[in-house]
């Protein structure tokens, strides 16, 4: 017996950027987090019968929280940024494989939009490596995530798609930049597919490893009910992997994109 | 003193009538992390096939309103797989365990219904009624006929207690109950989820990379319900009972209806623990009011 359904109560439910919201939760007795897990929450509506996954963005092991970060982009998610601060909500966690790089390692972390949010977490719980991160969004009012990964990386550069905040383009045109200057012993990323696709060519170009983090519309979240698959090559032959158990992060490489 | 929650399906005792429902609870060992398994009355393993089956294209699920469709098209590790890494956990377990076995052709299910006597398992559900799959599965399970000779095919092979699990996808699902009581089943199990669409009104697509699914959740219970005690009145086996349970009164519903146990699916979602804490309120509720769970069973008065 390892996993807890655990009653969580939310500390703070704030917009940061248009449409993307913080959410704090308080988990009594929050037990060990790697970064790049994730947390399952019911929402507070009975005719909503599964369950939201959101990866843990940042986690306070002495306060017991762990944040969230997530865009309203349907019904649920609407649901979840007008639950007000005070109320409880059943949480899973953690869940998911997570990324713990080997204790010294330099990393760099690359975030695509939303697929940012996990960032923060993955360098608070790899305090033994050094990160720098680049984080990519459309435009100036999607930027988030950029103080916070600050305080915790030792390099942030922002991009965005139209250049109305730091530099103009995509995040992995200034990774490859990055990439031809310093050495890194693996790249972290997460956002879209297609950010993956030019991810994969800059990392077989420079060399280093690379490590995403999936998502998929799941089912029961621990790797029951077999409804989020992702394809993989592995020893040369093609199969599913559960993106909820056997992920969310995968090696690039071993993907099927 | 008349307080007493075991049932018995053909012979087999089980602690309390609560298992879990195929292909929302794998084979168990995901949701052992959240409670022991032997605090259910048993478990109903995902569909098992001869040959590993890589299922459908994702997406498989989408939530509609009180309930969920999947299209996960029986994606398992065949059945040597399980006999090699599950099943020998899964007797280890302390609960019943009901292997579930589906296949193509009725070759494959004669083959499975002779492979899974080499298993542990108490008993077995036969799916022929899974909607996702083009070849077998419900086509096995619409007509009477094919209910009946495939369930007596597999009756004739197997050692173990046979449990046909049917459609709701029919015209007339005591006609099949009846049909598969005929062909020898010790027991009957409904209903398997709803022919169903869900649709993307911005690609003007169906969300499901298959197109359609199978709808389960609360929202299906009333129909269940319904079959439920329609089946009751055509069978003279036991019949467990499943579609939408979510609490201990939904379980009573049931129970009344007819049923002898019941499954937990879609509910192991949306709560990990759900299936346990369910068991837990209905032997509070038996044990507080003391009654015999057979006493509720068909218990159902007309209006």
């Amino acid at each position: 017996m390892a996993l807890k359904d655990y009653a969580a109560q939310v500390l703070s439910n704030r917009p940061v950027a248009q449409d993307i919201y913080e959410m704090t939760l308080r988990v009594p007795e929050l037990p060990q987090i790697a970064g790049a897990q994730f947390v399952n929450i019911l929402l507070p509506t009975r005719e909503h019968v599964l369950r939201r996954p959101f990866c843990i963005c940042d986690c306070d092991r002495d306060a017991e929280t762990v944040t969230v970060c997530y865009a309203v982009v349907g019904a649920g998610t609407r649901i979840l940024s007008e639950i007000p601060s005070g109320q409880t909500l059943r949480a899973m966690l953690p869940l998911g494989n997570g990324y713990a790089p080997a204790a010294g390692s330099r990393i760099a972390l690359v975030g695509g939009g939303m697929g940012s949010a996990v960032l923060p977490a993955v360098a608070r719980c790899n305090p033994q490596c050094a990160f720098d991160a680049w984080i990519g969004f459309s435009d100036a009012s999607k930027v988030v995530l950029e103080e916070r990964l600050r305080s915790l990386c030792d390099s942030v550069t922002v991009t965005t798609d139209n250049g109305s905040a730091g530099r103009r383009g995509f995040v992995t045109d200034a990774l490859d930049e990055a990439l031809s200057n310093a050495r890194y012993d693996a790249v972290f990323a997460c956002g879209p597919e297609i950010m993956y696709r030019s991810l994969a060519k800059v990392a077989a170009r420079h060399g280093v490893p690379a490590y995403v983090s999936l998502e998929q519309r799941m089912g029961c979240g621990i790797g029951a009910c077999l409804v989020c698959n992702c394809k993989v090559k592995r020893n040369g032959e093609q199969g599913y992997a559960r993106v909820c158990k056997d992920g969310p992060v995968f090696a690039l490489e071993e993907i099927v994109l | 003193m008349s307080f007493r929650q075991q049932v018995e399906i053909a012979g087999v005792t089980l602690r309390n009538p609560i298992l879990t429902a195929s292909g929302t609870f794998g084979f168990g060992k995901e949701y052992a992390q959240f409670y022991p398994l032997d605090r259910l009355g048993g478990i109903c393993t995902k569909g098992l096939t001869l040959q590993p089956r890589l299922g459908n294209p994702m997406p498989r699920i989408a939530e509609s309103y009180g309930g969920i469709l999947n299209s996960v098209g029986l994606q398992n590790p065949g059945i040597e797989q399980y006999l090699r890494t599950d099943d020998l956990w899964l007797k280890e377990q302390d609960t019943v365990v009901v292997a579930n076995i589906a296949g193509s052709t009725l070759e494959d299910y004669v083959a499975m219904g002779e492979r899974i006597n080499d298993s542990h398992a108490d008993m077995v559900e036969l799916n022929i009624s899974c909607p996702n799959v083009k070849a077998g599965g419900m086509a096995f399970g619409v007509l009477p006929e094919s209910v009946e000779r495939v369930t007596r095919a597999v009756k004739d092979v197997c050692r173990k207690p046979i449990i046909t699990k049917l459609s709701p996808n029919v015209s007339c699902i005591a006609d099949n109950a009846r049909a598969a009581e005929q062909g020898g089943a010790d027991a009957v199990s409904l209903i398997n989820t709803l022919a169903a669409m869900a649709v993307d009104v911005r690609t003007r697509r169906p969300v499901l990379a298959n197109n359609h699914g199978g709808l389960s959740g609360p929202c299906v219970k009333p129909i269940a319900l319904k079959m439920v005690w329609d089946c009751y009145n055509a069978v003279s086996v036991p019949i467990i009972g499943l579609g939408g349970i979510t609490s201990y009164t939904d379980v009573l519903e049931f129970l009344i209806c007819g049923a002898t146990a019941v499954q937990i699916g879609t509910h192991n979602f949306t709560y990990p623990t759900a299936a346990a804490d369910i068991a837990r309120d209905l032997e509070t509720y038996l044990r507080d009011s003391d009654t015999d769970i057979r006493d509720l069973i068909g218990s159902l008065i007309l209006n």
